[in-house]
């Protein structure tokens, strides 16, 4: 276990570390944004100018979107926060079992006494860790971006509920990658799917919020149960989101430890 | 305690029957051969006994140990025969990487190994990707045997090695059996089993043929054997002893010949023979001793 452990993060640190990097400067970068531009006070001044029943309607639709917290809420949702995110826990997946099959060093690694169940597990328990590392950055990115710019800070569980609902998202794509990835033997054709299915839940969860007639999906996204604005503006119930990521986390790994503890290696 | 237990072992693909009821033992301190051609079962075998692949029916026990325990791989050396290794790490971070798998085990053998082959330092500190095929699967070699197993299962070991470091590798099995340890070796060259095998069982499309010793395997294998005359060929080399079969075309004249070649040979000796071709036997030799030149031919 110790061996696949010390693999694991020899091959990964790279790509975590600027995974880690990148996501941390952007969400920084986006507490620059919002500090330098006001952007939110510029749209308040054309508010401003409607009439009031006109002002009321928009400002309930825009739902505290156009404060500070707001914007930065909105770094989190961001397609380059999610797809870094999201690229990480899809290629840890897809090489995990699909692609050390490809590679055929699977029959190296399991004829060591390693059992399965440790194998899988090292893997998992490393992409539990590697993920929330990077969650962990891109908050880190988010409080120093505070601080630096003297935007108004969170608070420390906004922040912890922030990270571990991202966490908890791209836990959720790690996990169907992952079960891809246990009937799969080939690890693009495991993260095609796993990206496929992110982009699916992302794409559906933008429509359906703009497009009324779709709004009926949204519920069946991942990123329906990630909502980073009403946790930045504290009044998010976090209990139903992430108990259906934790859900599908549960199901998406369960499922592919019983496939790949049943099938034929290499 | 036999080192290695194969019992009624049976598997399928699909449709495909990859083994059907093979069952043999290698006893401590036995090089013990495993022939047959591409396909015949010999890697699902190995496979099924590593636990990568599971048997439908039957069962492997290693070091009296089963399969299914990670435990009893602990002191099993395995090279697979489709050896794929890391191709980003260095020769040293592989046989590091091997090592910590067995923490109570250490690589003792890794030195003398690394002389055997003629694995260098420099070779060593070179990513994998960088290495010769050769050079590969004898690190492949290493990181089986470091770590000096009471079992090495090793398919089609000598794949990409030069003659002399197969003389050398066959000299160390040799030395490894006198230890007590058990070797099972894989392979569809018959030469090279009979030169390092004791006993062996002879695969072919699942099944196992035979077991035996070396020694009978040689008398049961039919060898061919092309004689060229001075003079026109006699026709009476069909009755000479251990010829089943003689072809004869002028002066030329192949001959079918099983068991003891010495009285053959002497008999040879009274006619003016100008060229004797006696080439390396092939599997398909070993299926003629057990089969019969028809049913041969589809080994």
């Amino acid at each position: 276990m110790r061996s696949v452990l010390q693999r694991l993060i020899d091959r990964y640190a790279p790509l975590l570390a600027a995974a880690a990097l990148l996501l941390g400067l952007f969400q920084f970068l986006i507490c620059a944004a919002v500090a330098s531009v006001d952007v939110g006070g510029a749209i308040e001044l054309l508010i401003s100018t409607l009439p009031p029943f006109v002002q009321a309607a928009v400002t309930s639709q825009l739902m505290g979107g156009l404060t500070a917290s707001g914007l930065i809420a909105f770094g989190w949702s961001h397609p380059i926060a999610q797809a870094l995110g999201i690229a990480v826990a899809v290629v840890l997946a897809a090489n995990a079992v699909a692609g050390e099959v490809e590679a055929g060093t699977i029959e190296l690694v399991l004829s060591q006494p390693l059992s399965r169940l440790h194998y899988f597990g090292t893997h998992v328990l490393f992409a539990g860790a590697a993920l929330a590392v990077l969650s962990a950055a891109g908050v880190a990115g988010t409080v120093v971006g505070q601080r630096v710019f003297s935007l108004p800070p969170f608070a420390p569980v906004a922040l912890l509920k922030l990270g571990a609902n991202f966490l908890a998202l791209v836990g959720a794509c790690f996990g169907i990658t992952l079960l891809f990835s246990a009937f799969s033997r080939e690890r693009g054709r495991a993260a095609t799917f796993g990206f496929l299915v992110a982009l699916t839940s992302y794409l559906v969860q933008v429509i359906g919020s703009l497009w009324i007639k779709a709004a009926f999906l949204v519920p069946y996204t991942l990123h329906h149960y990630f909502s980073p604005r009403e946790i930045l503006a504290g009044y998010a119930n976090l209990a139903r989101p992430m108990a259906v990521l934790m859900g599908v986390i549960v199901v998406g790994v369960g499922l592919g430890w019983w496939r790949f503890r049943r099938r034929d290696l290499p | 305690m036999n080192g290695l237990e194969v019992s009624d072992l049976t598997k399928r693909y699909g449709r495909v029957q990859a083994l059907r009821n093979v069952s043999f033992s290698v006893a401590a301190g036995e090089v013990f051969g495993y022939l047959g051609p591409n396909g015949a079962g010999k890697t699902t075998t190995l496979r099924i006994a590593v636990g990568l692949v599971r048997a439908d029916q039957g069962s492997v026990r290693l070091l009296g140990r089963a399969v299914g325990e990670a435990r009893a791989r602990e002191s099993v050396g395995y090279l697979p025969g489709d050896l794929r290794l890391y191709l980003d790490m260095t020769g040293a971070s592989l046989l590091n990487y091997g090592a910590r798998f067995r923490p109570g085990r250490p690589p003792v053998l890794r030195a003398q190994l690394l002389e055997t082959f003629g694995l260098s330092e420099t070779d060593l500190a070179r990513r994998v990707k960088t290495l010769s095929r050769g050079t590969q699967q004898k690190l492949g070699l290493v990181l089986a045997m470091q770590h000096d197993p009471d079992l090495l299962l090793l398919d089609e070991p000598t794949i990409g090695l030069d003659p002399l470091v197969q003389h050398a590798f066959r000299g160390l099995l040799r030395e490894l059996a006198g230890r007590g340890k058990t070797v099972l070796f894989s392979s569809h060259v018959l030469s090279e089993v009979e030169a390092v095998c004791g006993r062996v069982a002879i695969l072919k499309a699942g099944e196992v043929l035979a077991v035996e010793t070396i020694q009978t395997l040689r008398e049961r294998v039919v060898r061919h054997m092309q004689v060229r005359f001075a003079a026109a060929a006699p026709a009476t080399l069909a009755g000479l002893p251990g010829v089943t079969r003689a072809q004869v075309s002028g002066r030329e004249a192949t001959l079918w010949v099983q068991g003891d070649l010495n009285p053959l040979l002497r008999e040879l000796a009274g006619w003016p023979v100008e060229q004797l071709i006696f080439p390396e036997p092939q599997l398909e030799d070993i299926f003629l001793g057990y089969y019969g030149p028809q049913e041969s031919r589809h080994a």
